[in-house]
């Protein structure tokens, strides 16, 4: 790939040539606002050149070949954002080519303006859920807080170790039309986006190396080590080996990408509410190993669902009791809870004030002008002046929206205002600044586009590191509305020039992963549960796609295939997918014309045991456990989500041509999946877990397939076919017919798929791999005498199995013209088989149910 | 005159309960005129984790922990305490601020005790202001009346105008509809003349805790007969918080106990928090003693 990685390099160009400038005839020269990359004069500004003359060499086609290669790269690294809840069709995060660049000038300003308002915000903090002299002084009208709906007092004196209680702090700063930065919002509770920043850069130095280290960018890896030293150190007081988790609202929140990047990144577990439990006054893990006890909780679930105890009772998110350890100071949050309070924009009108009350500072960076209309005299001003400010609601919450006030008609305005005056103290306006436009690709051309900055501080020693870059956004809509939540834009890595040589600490690779100890040693058992049953799925859907496709062969093939042999295949299928009764109860018609039910059993993905259903259990499990899966993995991930939209397409109305073609590919990527999981995951207790479930699946798969294929007895040519069948199925006939020449007995069938230890689709083979696995598997319990349950099950099953005397398995019983003894068999070992996995299951994975809350007292027991 | 209460709290659960985290606002807290003399709680099964502590108005809290398998929790708790009486009638004669005034003063407020009184002034979870509830207390409430005559005669307004039936009211029956079918229990009173001080511009706060009750005459007291009590107070200037009750049209002094203080029943409850398993059934059972000791 070394052609593609020297795509966007460029020879160093020396300053007198490129001040002729890059135009591009799409780039629309803005009105009214300030130009991140051009002077008014339409000429580059000095430190865009580098970048703008290398976009532009490469021409329109290099740019749409970038801008896909930067796609690519995104997806196979799983950055999603919005994640629906439908696994097939996460929405990608996008990232634009064009990086946005910040000169070390404007840096400085940014930088001592973040320091100074996260130094602010901690004391403001500090102050509210504590002594609250900014309410007594009168210096933010009481109201407000008290009224506010994010003022948690549930949350009053919460101790955080160490100088600051915000830890960490996201601030969303635009430049008005004179270059000057505002901060226009606050993210406290949960501040996002840091990580997105991390991949964005990890995504552009890769698609523009040169360019990237000849303009000498600030590496943002430092931010995270030292990011990850403070993290450790809040635990100090009670450890030396703090465990520190990243808590996550599930798989299906908005930013979950981020998390499990972080995650992984930092060597944290990632972790939900349920996979944690307060014991004994402190906050533990539950994992394989038992319980571990947490440290400190990096937390991406918003204040009021953290804890069902004491704040809300219906929340599925929170750990129940985590308030009064996080109280008591056993476990420290990053952030504290209560911080979502500061989130709300109200702040910035007062803040000046608050400043030169707490701290008698003068703030170097503005916020965005401000109204409360709690007010009376801001009240008639955001009345008057509707039209040209931000509504927004008092509380930062997802559901609030804000609204525009530019682009309402007379009628939404007076509805607008009406809303507002029926609560006018959790209504607050701002000023609308349209942010600076910045160049942006679309489709290989320059774009004008308006352009925000999210920047990151954390706690440091005596104050606060900011992260030299941020998260940019850009306005994809055609209209100057800025976006400021995550979704609906497109994102920019941000460079902040340097002026000095980057030494080489700071410059260290930005895309190095920083954990040192090994990683994920021990896992919340639901993220092994999650692996197992991705095994399972995996292995069930291969497996049921195997046998469709040799029904299909047969169906097809040259010679009709005889009634009876075509009916027993088709109800194998039902049988096989659990997709019941299907054929097992179908007339002669419903056998000359399977279409309609096979499609059925392919692509209905709301019918259990279908293909499409099993394959979609897969990918479920997957996403949940997404900070596990390696690179490859994903990449392999995305394939088999495009072939299932292909086999969408391909079975819609009517079977295919060659249906057992359209299975291929899916078949190939799974076998691909378990080939990776044997090549590239180390062998810890994950591994195990996914093998345990592949193996349980592989061997059930088989019995039922053994069951169902082979118990009714059939004619010769018949009986030959449907064991043909099943042997071409698993991959055995070639075999088979190596061995036993033409000798077609059931049998010798049964020996190759039933007792062939060397066959790695046997069931012996399975089973015999399932007593080796568990041998490996963590003991919590005091071991008792003898085997454990589920060794003892496996054993009796890999014995049953080595026991059997094949030829009375194949003998058939006259009376009822079936196997009994096979069937007997097969039936024996499913059972202990289902059997071995609830056992599994019942030691390993927790099952605890949520919390319901204590009722409240009657009144009936009082006065 | 001193007290002993005793307050026994006792769910009773459908299955066994395997872990429940709790926080309990049962032991009385001190104020100008009650003092805390001895505290004893005892739960069982016993706690594996136990923790006392003030909450945010200052409240005692004790929060605790349960992880063994229990199909009755019993929360037992006993707190002597003594009560100085105040001279009530002095503060009627001299505090004369009116109505309007504090309304004014609220509005521009001047001392950092306004200010904080504030935070009573506005909607909580359980009490919102309305129309209908300010058109019930408006004329009460004039301008030019003294703030503390009027919630008097508010408080005797309740008294004689709602009928005390346990019957007719639960912990979610909304306050329109205690205004409406006018009748309800203590808590009902407390939260409706909140509402209505809310809605006519004047700081109330929910006042939780245990009224002695005495027997009719001749007959014996029964253990476990008397309650838990609610009322509310307002905010006076240079006084601070003034108690009324309307459920029995009296300004409390040294016969009612103060458990907790806050904005409505939702931030003093007595015991909340979560339980694990437990079948779907919870049944409750309160017993509260009030004696008084020699």
């Amino acid at each position: 790939m070394q052609s593609q990685t020297g795509l966007l390099t460029a020879p160093t160009v020396d300053a007198s040539s490129t001040t002729k400038a890059p135009t591009f005839s799409s780039y629309d020269q803005p009105i009214n606002a300030y130009d991140e990359a051009f002077k008014e004069d339409r000429q580059p500004r000095p430190h865009w050149q580098d970048v703008l003359a290398n976009v532009k060499k490469l021409g329109p086609e290099g740019r749409i070949e970038s801008e896909r290669r930067v796609q690519r790269i995104l997806r196979e690294d799983g950055a999603t954002y919005n994640l629906s809840s439908d696994p097939l069709t996460p929405s990608v995060w996008e990232l634009d080519l064009i990086p946005n660049i910040i000169e070390s000038a404007d840096w400085s300003l940014i930088e001592t303006g973040l320091k100074q308002r996260s130094a602010l915000f901690d004391l403001i903090y500090k102050d509210l859920y504590g002594p609250q002299e900014l309410l007594k002084s009168g210096t933010i009208p009481a109201e407000i807080i008290f009224g506010h709906p994010d003022f948690l007092r549930p949350c009053h004196n919460i101790i955080t170790p160490g100088q600051h209680d915000l830890l960490l702090h996201a601030v969303d700063l635009v430049r008005d039309k004179n270059g000057l930065f505002h901060v226009i919002g606050d993210r406290t509770q949960v501040p996002n986006g840091a990580g997105y920043a991390l991949e964005n850069r990890a995504v552009i130095s890769r698609i523009l190396p040169v360019l990237f280290r000849d303009n000498q960018v600030q590496r943002i890896s430092h931010f995270f080590q030292t990011f990850k030293g403070m993290l450790s150190k809040l635990a100090s007081d009670w450890t030396d080996t703090p465990r520190i988790v990243v808590l996550t609202p599930g798989a299906y929140s908005s930013s979950y990408f981020e998390q499990a990047y972080l995650a992984n990144y930092m060597g944290f577990p990632l972790v939900q509410g349920s996979d944690l439990t307060v014991r004994n006054g402190a906050v533990w893990m539950k994992s394989l190993n038992g319980l571990a006890r947490v440290d400190v909780i990096l937390r991406r679930v918003e204040d009021a669902y953290c804890d069902q105890a004491e704040l809300r009772a219906d929340s599925i998110l929170g750990v129940p009791g985590l308030l009064e350890v996080a109280r008591a100071g056993n476990v420290v949050l990053a952030n504290p809870l209560g911080s979502g309070l500061l989130e709300s924009p109200v702040f910035s009108k007062y803040l000046p004030a608050i400043s030169q009350f707490l701290t008698g500072q003068q703030l170097t960076l503005p916020s965005v002008q401000t109204w409360w209309a709690g007010d009376p005299i801001d009240l008639e001003y955001i009345t008057s002046h509707i039209n040209q400010l931000i509504i927004k609601p008092i509380s930062r919450r997802a559901d609030n929206k804000s609204i525009y006030g530019h682009t309402l008609d007379e009628k939404q305005c007076q509805e607008a205002i009406k809303k507002i005056k029926k609560a006018p103290h959790l209504y607050v306006a701002q000023s609308y600044i349209p942010g600076a436009i910045s160049p942006i690709l679309d489709n290989g051309q320059l774009q004008a586009a308006p352009t925000m900055l999210r920047g990151f501080t954390m706690s440091d020693q005596g104050g606060y590191s900011v992260m030299p870059g941020g998260l940019s956004r850009v306005s994809q809509s055609h209209d100057d509305e800025i976006v400021s939540n995550l979704s609906k834009s497109k994102s920019k890595d941000t460079w902040v020039l340097s002026t000095q040589p980057l030494s080489n600490k700071i410059a260290s690779n930005d895309q190095a992963i920083l954990h040192d100890e090994a990683v994920q040693t021990n896992l919340p058992s639901r993220v092994v549960e999650n692996l197992f049953w991705m095994g399972r799925y995996a292995e069930r859907a291969e497996i049921s796609m195997r046998l469709l496709r040799t029904l299909f062969k047969q169906m097809n093939g040259i010679d009709p295939l005889p009634i009876e042999s075509r009916r027993l295949l088709l109800e194998m299928a039902s049988r096989q997918t659990g997709c019941l009764p299907g054929f097992t109860k179908a007339d002669d018609e419903m056998i000359t014309n399977p279409d309609k039910e096979l499609i059925s059993i392919i692509i209905d993905g709301k019918r259990p045991g279908s293909v499409k259903a099993n394959l979609h259990a897969m990918l479920n499990c997957g996403e949940q456990v997404k900070e596990m899966l390696s690179a490859d993995t994903r990449i392999i991930i995305n394939e088999l989500r495009d072939h299932i939209h292909e086999l969408d397409r391909a079975y819609t109305n009517s079977l295919p041509s060659a249906p057992e073609e359209s299975l291929d590919s899916l078949v190939t990527s799974l076998l691909a999946l378990s080939g990776l999981n044997h090549e590239s995951m180390l062998r810890g207790l994950d591994w195990t877990f996914q093998e345990i479930g592949r193996r349980t699946e592989r061997a059930i798969q088989t019995a039922t397939l053994l069951r169902a294929a082979l118990t009714k007895s059939l004619a010769e040519p018949e009986q030959q076919q449907i064991l043909e069948s099943v042997l071409l199925s698993v991959e055995a006939l070639i075999s088979f017919r190596r061995r036993y020449r033409n000798r077609s007995r059931v049998a010798y069938g049964l020996d190759l798929l039933m007792t062939d230890g060397t066959n790695p689709r046997s069931l012996i083979y399975q089973v015999d791999q399932l007593r080796k696995y568990i041998q490996e598997l963590p003991r919590n319990d005091v071991p008792a005498a003898g085997l454990s349950p589920e060794n003892r099950l496996v054993i009796k099953s890999l014995t049953d199995i080595q026991l059997a005397d094949l030829e009375v398995l194949a003998a058939v019983d006259r009376a009822t013209n079936t196997r009994t003894e096979l069937e007997s068999l097969m039936t024996q070992i499913l059972e202990q088989l289902e059997q071995f996995t609830v056992l599994i299951s019942d030691k390993y994975f927790d099952h605890t149910e949520g919390p319901q809350p204590l009722s409240m007292a009657n009144w009936e027991t009082s006065l | 005159m001193r007290y002993r209460v005793r307050h026994i709290t006792t769910y009773t659960y459908g299955a066994p309960v395997s872990l429940c985290y709790n926080m309990a606002h049962l032991l009385p807290r001190d104020t100008h005129n009650q003092r805390c003399l001895n505290q004893r709680v005892q739960i069982n099964p016993p706690p594996v984790y136990r923790n006392e502590g003030k909450d945010y108005f200052g409240n005692q809290t004790f929060y605790f922990s349960i992880q063994e398998a229990h199909k009755k929790l019993v929360i037992d708790v006993l707190s002597d305490f003594e009560i100085f009486p105040i001279d009530l009638t002095l503060w009627q004669q001299n505090n004369t601020t009116t109505c309007g005034q504090l309304r004014a003063n609220l509005k521009m407020p001047m001392t950092p005790q306004m200010r904080m009184a504030k935070e009573f002034l506005m909607d909580s979870s359980q009490i919102r202001r309305s129309e209908e509830l300010k058109a019930y207390a408006q004329s009460t409430f004039s301008d030019d009346k003294p703030l503390i005559k009027a919630a008097l005669e508010f408080t005797h307004k309740i008294f004689t105008e709602f009928k005390f039936d346990p019957s007719t009211t639960t912990v979610a029956t909304p306050l329109e509809q205690v205004l409406k079918q006018r009748s309800g229990v203590c808590q009902d009173f407390a939260h409706l003349a909140i509402g209505c001080l809310r809605s006519v511009g004047i700081p109330a706060r929910y006042m939780s805790g245990y009224l002695e009750t005495l027997p009719p005459p001749g007959q014996e007291k029964l253990v476990g007969a008397d309650a838990s009590h609610a009322w509310f107070s307002i905010f006076v200037p240079e006084l601070g918080w003034v108690e009324f009750d309307p459920t029995n049209d009296v300004m409390p002094n040294d016969k009612h106990i103060v458990t907790a203080w806050g904005r409505d029943y939702a931030d003093v409850t007595p015991l909340q928090g979560v339980i694990f398993e437990g079948g779907g059934s919870q049944q409750l059972a309160v017993s509260v003693d009030v004696k008084r000791l020699l």
